[in-house]
């Protein structure tokens, strides 16, 4: 094993080391998912100088800059505004589905109108309409990290693969009964994932269009599927109240987590693959160890609804979002509420955190989306200007655009 | 008949989405742009009719009627949006039509349009309301000559019914929607 260089990851703060190993280039991680700008450097640089034989005395120096170079991005303060820069009115009827690229340069929309657009975000150009389904396009997807491909889960039931560069369609995937209302690709971006209402979520492998693997158990509609970051697991919540946690390469379920008492509406792994959220009709959130698929921490408060869910990236918070109006913060290690963000006058539909932690933004029935504080829950800015209901809302991976998409059949860009 | 405010975020559409429980009802409502279709289903919710404005999307109400869950989709009518009714078929339990009875320069088009729907597929066999609506205007047409220049008589494959109605005043409207729960378990069983 010889290490070739090593690549800085900002969000979530890490250290990606490049090897050779028997004639190969590889990659491996190391998380520094705890790293605060108060981090005492040495300690660290040892603590992994003992961990990972790849590092090595020669390398000490190198690592303990790249060290700083994060630490000096955390500090960083955010105190962005952001203004409207375009409407977006191309689309002519409601927007489903919002997703950025990993470096924020193009994003795509899903909507009625059974098309996918690709948007240039600097200029709000549009570059490709995806045409081709016959039916809403409900969920859509870039392959991040690489953004070169484009899926598309349509209540036609079929699936599309997608050039994001030339807009040509590589292949439709046929197979589910009812219309696929979830999706994703894998880490590697080998397979697409697709969940629908006919109850089964299937693989299908990108290079030959084929199906891999259909994940048969619910017995009620798949409405929310993630893969852990390694790729190697894939959860699906559903709405017969259970979230199933399978095994990628065979298909098999692992666990399957049993406990909410309402229909669950979103399930999703925190980064280091260690604990799942999932939110439901039941008003709660839970997580779940997603190793043994124990329930380790019921999260309530919420008056009704929880709508959707999600972790930060380093896994330290999950926020909530609910019908009531409210979306609230958690500590994923005190399991305890930290902040209840209240303002929306109608319920909240889309929650997410910027890439750094220090940002939620939420997307509400009210026709507003609002950036918050993620630690004191303060209301920083409501981003005003739909005429009606935001279904879905995006931040890139700088932290410094937001996109929403609405019933109003417009997408904005803020910066 | 009493209403729930129905949230319409795109979670509770796919909850509207799948195929509902026996006291569930699917209605679609549909009909030419300006035919009034949304201030009849704002009437029906018991809500605000005074600025009602072209729809360009869908709007969907939840009503409680005679131990049904109405759950009625909402759909613009305008010309260039009418080729993406289909995406709305799916699961359909009642389609309710609705006509302006004083537009008589389109009653053809809408005639058109009402036989097309009755063509698909997806909508074989799923009872059919007509609403002669608009009656509050004195320049409307009667429901029966509307029925006879349609050709409803003519319908063999379901059961339907035309009721004319003011989704204005709200007169009609709940003789229409009694016919509905009636009808119901014709396609539900």
């Amino acid at each position: 094993m010889k290490l070739k260089r090593f690549l800085l990851r900002y969000y979530p703060p890490g250290i990606i080391l490049e090897y050779e190993k028997g004639g190969e280039m590889k990659t491996k991680s190391i998380d520094l998912l705890d790293l605060t700008p108060a981090t005492d450097i040495d300690k660290l640089v040892e603590e992994i100088r003992r961990a990972e034989p790849l590092v090595t005395t020669s390398r000490i120096q190198q690592v303990k800059y790249l060290i700083v170079r994060l630490q000096e991005k955390l500090s960083q303060q955010d105190d962005h505004k952001f203004y409207l820069f375009k409407v977006l009115r191309a689309h002519i009827l409601p927007l489903t589905n919002v997703a950025f690229n990993k470096s924020g340069s193009s994003f795509i929309t899903g909507s009625y109108d059974r098309t996918c657009k690709v948007w240039d975000t600097a200029s709000g150009e549009e570059l490709h309409t995806l045409e081709g389904h016959r039916n809403v396009v409900y969920a859509i997807a870039f392959n991040n990290p690489y953004g070169d491909k484009i899926a598309t889960g349509s209540f036609d039931k079929t699936c599309k693969l997608w050039s994001a560069e030339t807009g040509k369609c590589y292949h439709t995937f046929r197979g589910h009964t009812a219309e696929i209302v979830c999706l994703s690709f894998n880490p590697q971006s080998t397979l697409v994932a697709t969940g629908s209402m006919d109850t089964t979520a299937k693989l299908w492998d990108i290079q030959t269009g084929e199906e891999a693997v259909t994940l048969t158990g619910h017995s009620a509609e798949i409405i929310s599927l993630s893969f852990n970051t390694t790729g190697d697991r894939i959860i699906t919540g559903s709405f017969d109240h259970t979230v199933s946690v399978w095994d990628v390469g065979s298909g098999r379920r692992v666990n399957t987590l049993i406990g909410h008492r309402g229909e669950i509406s979103s399930a999703q792994f925190n980064w280091d693959c260690s604990l799942i959220a999932t939110g439901s009709m039941d008003k709660t959130c839970m997580l779940w160890n997603a190793l043994n698929g124990k329930c380790v921490a019921t999260l309530t408060g919420h008056e009704d609804e929880v709508l959707d869910v999600c972790f930060d990236y380093t896994g330290q918070l999950i926020a909530t979002a609910s019908a009531d109006g409210t979306a609230r913060v958690y500590s994923a290690a005190t399991k305890k509420c930290i902040a209840k963000l209240a303002g929306h006058e109608s319920e909240i539909s889309k929650i997410c955190f910027n890439a750094q932690g220090s940002r939620i933004l939420t997307g509400s029935a009210d026709k507003t989306a609002r950036l918050w504080d993620s630690h004191s829950g303060q209301c920083l800015q409501v981003l005003e200007g739909h005429t009606d209901e935001i279904f879905s809302c995006a931040f890139n991976y700088e932290g410094t655009t937001v996109i929403t998409g609405s019933k109003d059949n417009t997408c904005r860009i803020w910066r | 008949m009493c209403s729930t405010e129905l949230s319409e975020g795109l979670l509770s559409i796919l909850r509207k989405l799948k195929s509902v429980p026996d006291q569930e009802v699917r209605i679609l409502l549909l009909g030419l742009d300006n035919a009034g279709k949304t201030t009849l289903l704002k009437q029906l919710a018991s809500e605000d009719i005074s600025h009602i404005t072209p729809t360009q999307g869908f709007n969907i109400k939840s009503v409680q009627s005679q131990g049904f869950k109405l759950n009625v989709w909402d759909i613009g009518g305008q010309r260039k949006i009418r080729p993406y009714w289909r995406n709305y078929f799916e699961n359909t339990d009642v389609l309710i039509y609705v006509i302006d009875s004083a537009d008589r320069k389109r009653f053809e088009e809408t005639g058109q349009e009402l036989a097309e729907l009755l063509d698909e597929e997806k909508l074989s066999g799923v009872p059919v309301l007509i609403f002669a609506n608009k009656q509050d205007l004195f320049t409307a047409s009667p429901a029966s000559e509307i029925a006879e220049g349609l050709n409803l008589h003519t319908i063999r494959d379901r059961v339907w019914q035309i009721q004319s109605c003011s989704a204005l005043t709200g007169e009609g409207v709940q003789d229409g929607m009694n016919w509905v729960c009636k009808n119901v378990n014709a396609k539900k069983k």
